[in-house]
C-alpha cells in the first residue's frame, strides 16, 4: 500500500475525551494526541472543540482527514464518519502498540474488560468486572480525592506503602465505608491506596484467568497508566502464582482513539474499492 | 408549507398521545363519527373509514404509562402490551371510543378482547380473526364475513350504512397512504440518513391517530423533504429489524440500534401500515371482496400469518436481499410467543442465506439498553471489519 492519509480517532470515555491524528498508511503512525477532561461539560462539544484545535494546529480541514472514527459514547460525535465499538477498538490499539498481543485487559472508568484477541486484532472472547463500579478506574479517582489526593499523584503514592490494607472487591459502597473505616484506625493513605490497587489487581487476575487469557498481555485504558497499579498486578500476579507477561505502552490510555483511527484508515480503503469495483 | 423539523415535531406528539386527543376532537366535530381502536398488527382501515369512523391504532402504553392496574390482570409471564393497553382502558384514556377491534395476533390479544368486553369498554369489542387458509374461496370468504361483522357492529353505533362507493374511496386514501409511506422507505434505502429510523417510526404512528387525509398530506410533505439532501451520510451497516410487530419497541431501542453504527432499512414496527403490499383495486363492485382477494395475495409476512406455501423464512431473506441489508436483527418483546417460536426457523433460512444475524428481546418500556447497544455495536463491526 502506497497511499498514506490523514485519520482521526476519538474516544469518549465517561470523564476523559481522547483525540488521535494519524498517518495511515503501510505503517501507520501516531501524529498527535490530546486528551480532555470532561468534567460538566456537553461531551459532543467538548469533542468537536477538540477536533477544531487539533484540525487547526496541524493546518487541515475537515475534508483532509480521511475518515474521523468514534469509540466509547463516542456516537455523540458530530461529523464523524463511523463509529467502533470500544472493545474492537482497544483490541487494534493493543495490536498497534504491540502486534504481538494476544491479551488486551482494557481498565477504564466504569469497568474492566479482559479481551482475547487473535494476530489481526480480532476480537475472539472476552469477560468484564460485574455491575459493580469498586474495579473501576471511576472508584480509583473518588477514594484518590476523598483522600486528598490528585488522580496523576495515586500511582506514587501507592508505591510508598508499607503494610497495605485490601478493602473490598465486590462492592464500591463497601468498598467505600472500609476506606472510611481505615482512615478512622490511622491507616496511612499510601496503604489504603496499594489496598485498593491490590482489590482491584486481584479482580483483573481472576477475569484473565476465566477468560484463558495468553501472554503477553497489554493493558490499555487510563488505569493502565498507573504505577501503583502496575505494581499490584505484578504482586498479585507473584502471589497466586500465575504467569502472565504483562505489557503496557506510555500511550495506553489512548489505546481506543489509535484503534478507532486505524480501522477508520482500513475501512477508508475497504470503501474505496467497493466503490471502484461498483464503478 | 411546515417546516421538517415541525411535521417531525407534531409527528412525535401525536405518535405517543396516549389520550389520542387529535382522534377524539376529530370526533367530537360531528355526531355520527366514530372512533374504532384497533390493536396491533392489522385491520382493514377502509372499512371503518367507510363507516364514517376513524381507525385509532392502539399500539400499547409504551414506557409513558405506569403499570399498576394492568400487572392484576395478566401474569408475570405475559408480555407488557395488554397490561399497558388495559390500564390505559381503566384509566379513562379510551373514553370516548366507541368500539375496538382485537387482530388474532395471540392468545394474550384474544382474552384482552374478553376482559375490554367484561369492563364494558366501548360499544363493541371485535375479536377480528384472520384467515389462516390463503384460499380465495376459503379464507376469502371467511374474512369477509369478519370484516361483515364489524361493519354491523358499526352501522349499530352510528346507523351508518356503508355503500360500496364508500369503500372504493376509502380503499383509494389508503393506497395513496401506502403508496406514500412505501416511497420514504425506498428513499430511505437509497439515503438512510435522510431519516432515522426514529423519524420514520414517529412519522408511521403518528399516522393511526389522524385522519388519513391528512396522513396523506403530512407523508406527501415528508416525501418532498427527503428527496434534498439531509444529514450526513455514515460508514454504517445496513440492517432489517425484524420481530417487532406487535409490542413496540421503545424509542430508546431504535435509537440505540442506530447510535451503534446500523441503518436500519426495513422493519416490522408498524407493519399493519404495510401489511398490503401494492393497491388494492378501487373500482370494484364488491370492494370487501377486493380487500379479502388483497389481504390473501398482496399481505406481507407476519407470525400472526401461518401462509404454509409461502415460508416467512424465505420472505425475510428475500427481504433483506431486495434492501441490499448486510445483516438481521431479531427484536422480539419478552414473551412474544408468535415472533419468538418463529425466530429459530428463520434463523436457520438467514444462516443457509450466508446473512449474518443477533437476536434480543425487549419490553415496550425497557429502560436500558447498554447491552442491546453492545450487542448491536459488535454486530456492526463484526460485519464492518471481517466480511
Amino acid at each position: 500500500m502506497k497511499q498514506s492519509f490523514n485519520t482521526m480517532g476519538i474516544d469518549v470515555g465517561s470523564n476523559f475525551i481522547k483525540l488521535v491524528l494519524m498517518d495511515y498508511s503501510d505503517k501507520p503512525k501516531l501524529v498527535d494526541k490530546q486528551t480532555e477532561k470532561i468534567r460538566k461539560r456537553n461531551p459532543t462539544q467538548v469533542a468537536d472543540e477538540m477536533i477544531q484545535t487539533m484540525l487547526t494546529k496541524h493546518k487541515l480541514k475537515y475534508e483532509d482527514i480521511a475518515y474521523l472514527a468514534s469509540t466509547g459514547e463516542g456516537d455523540l460525535v458530530k461529523r464523524k464518519r463511523g463509529h467502533f465499538y470500544g472493545m474492537t477498538t482497544h483490541a487494534k490499539g493493543a495490536n498497534f502498540f504491540f502486534p504481538d498481543a494476544r491479551t488486551v485487559v482494557d481498565m477504564g472508568a466504569l469497568y474492566v474488560r479482559a479481551v482475547k484477541i487473535s494476530g489481526d486484532a480480532r476480537v475472539e472472547d472476552y469477560k468484564m468486572t460485574g455491575q459493580c463500579a469498586s474495579g473501576s478506574g471511576q472508584f480509583v479517582e473518588n477514594i484518590s480525592r476523598y483522600l486528598g489526593l490528585s488522580i496523576e499523584e495515586v500511582g506514587e503514592v501507592s508505591l510508598s506503602a508499607k503494610n497495605p490494607e485490601i478493602s473490598s472487591g465486590i462492592c464500591a459502597v463497601l468498598a467505600e465505608t472500609d476506606v472510611i473505616n481505615m482512615v478512622s484506625r490511622g491507616i496511612t493513605t499510601p496503604d489504603i491506596i496499594k489496598g485498593i490497587h491490590l482489590s482491584i489487581a486481584n479482580r483483573i487476575i481472576k477475569l484473565m484467568s476465566s477468560l484463558k487469557g495468553e501472554s503477553p498481555i497489554i493493558l490499555t485504558g487510563g488505569m493502565a497508566l498507573n504505577k501503583g497499579m502496575l505494581q499490584a498486578i505484578e504482586e498479585q500476579l507473584k502471589e497466586t502464582g500465575k504467569k502472565f507477561e504483562i505489557k503496557t505502552h506510555p500511550d495506553a490510555g489512548y489505546a481506543g482513539a489509535i484503534g478507532a483511527a486505524l480501522w477508520g484508515g482500513f475501512r477508508h480503503i475497504k470503501l474505496k474499492e467497493k466503490k471502484a469495483v461498483a464503478a | 408549507m411546515k417546516s421538517f423539523e415541525a411535521i417531525l415535531k407534531e409527528c412525535e406528539g401525536l405518535a405517543f398521545d396516549l389520550n389520542f386527543a387529535r382522534a377524539k376532537k376529530w370526533k367530537a366535530e360531528d355526531k355520527k363519527r366514530i372512533l374504532v381502536g384497533y390493536l396491533p398488527i392489522y385491520v382493514p382501515r377502509e372499512i371503518i373509514h367507510a363507516a364514517n369512523g376513524l381507525p385509532v391504532g392502539i399500539m400499547g402504553a409504551g414506557d409513558r404509562k405506569q403499570i399498576i392496574k394492568g400487572d392484576a390482570y395478566y401474569q408475570s409471564y405475559i408480555c407488557h402490551l395488554p397490561r399497558g393497553i388495559i390500564e390505559m382502558a381503566l384509566d379513562k384514556n379510551l373514553d370516548d371510543f366507541d368500539g375496538f377491534m382485537f387482530p388474532a395476533i395471540c392468545d394474550c390479544v384474544r382474552n384482552l378482547s374478553g376482559m375490554f368486553k367484561l369492563s364494558k369498554k366501548g360499544k363493541f369489542q371485535r375479536y377480528f380473526d384472520y384467515p389462516q387458509n390463503f384460499d380465495v374461496l376459503i379464507g376469502g370468504t371467511f374474512y369477509i364475513q369478519e370484516m361483515e361483522k364489524i361493519l354491523e357492529d358499526m352501522q349499530a353505533v352510528n346507523g351508518v350504512k356503508v355503500t360500496p362507493e364508500a369503500i372504493n374511496k376509502a380503499i383509494k386514501l389508503y393506497n395513496t397512504n401506502r403508496r406514500l409511506i412505501e416511497e420514504i422507505y425506498n428513499i430511505r434505502q437509497q439515503y438512510p440518513w435522510r431519516l432515522s429510523a426514529v423519524e420514520t417510526y414517529h412519522i408511521l404512528r403518528a399516522g393511526i391517530t389522524i385522519p388519513v387525509e391528512e396522513h396523506n398530506e403530512m407523508l406527501e410533505q415528508v416525501v418532498e423533504h427527503i428527496q434534498r439532501e439531509r444529514g450526513e451520510p455514515m460508514d454504517n451497516i445496513r440492517v432489517v429489524v425484524t420481530g417487532s410487530f406487535c409490542e413496540q419497541p421503545p424509542i430508546g431501542l431504535i435509537k440505540s440500534i442506530e447510535m451503534a453504527g446500523c441503518y436500519i432499512v426495513e422493519d416490522d414496527f408498524m407493519l399493519g401500515s404495510r401489511q398490503i403490499q401494492g393497491d388494492i383495486n378501487d373500482n370494484s363492485k364488491n370492494p370487501l371482496e377486493a380487500l379479502a382477494d388483497a389481504y390473501i395475495h398482496q399481505s406481507t409476512f407476519t407470525s400472526c400469518f401461518y401462509d404454509v406455501e409461502n415460508p416467512r423464512g424465505k420472505r425475510l431473506v428475500k427481504l433483506a436481499k431486495e434492501r441490499n441489508a448486510d445483516g438481521i436483527i431479531f427484536s422480539a418483546a419478552s414473551f412474544c410467543d408468535p415472533a419468538l417460536l418463529d425466530r429459530p426457523q428463520m434463523q436457520q433460512e438467514c444462516d443457509a442465506a450466508g446473512i449474518p444475524h443477533i437476536n434480543f428481546q425487549y419490553h415496550e418500556n425497557t429502560g436500558q439498553f447498554k447491552v442491546i447497544k453492545e450487542q448491536a455495536g459488535t454486530f456492526s463491526d463484526s460485519i464492518k471489519l471481517w466480511a
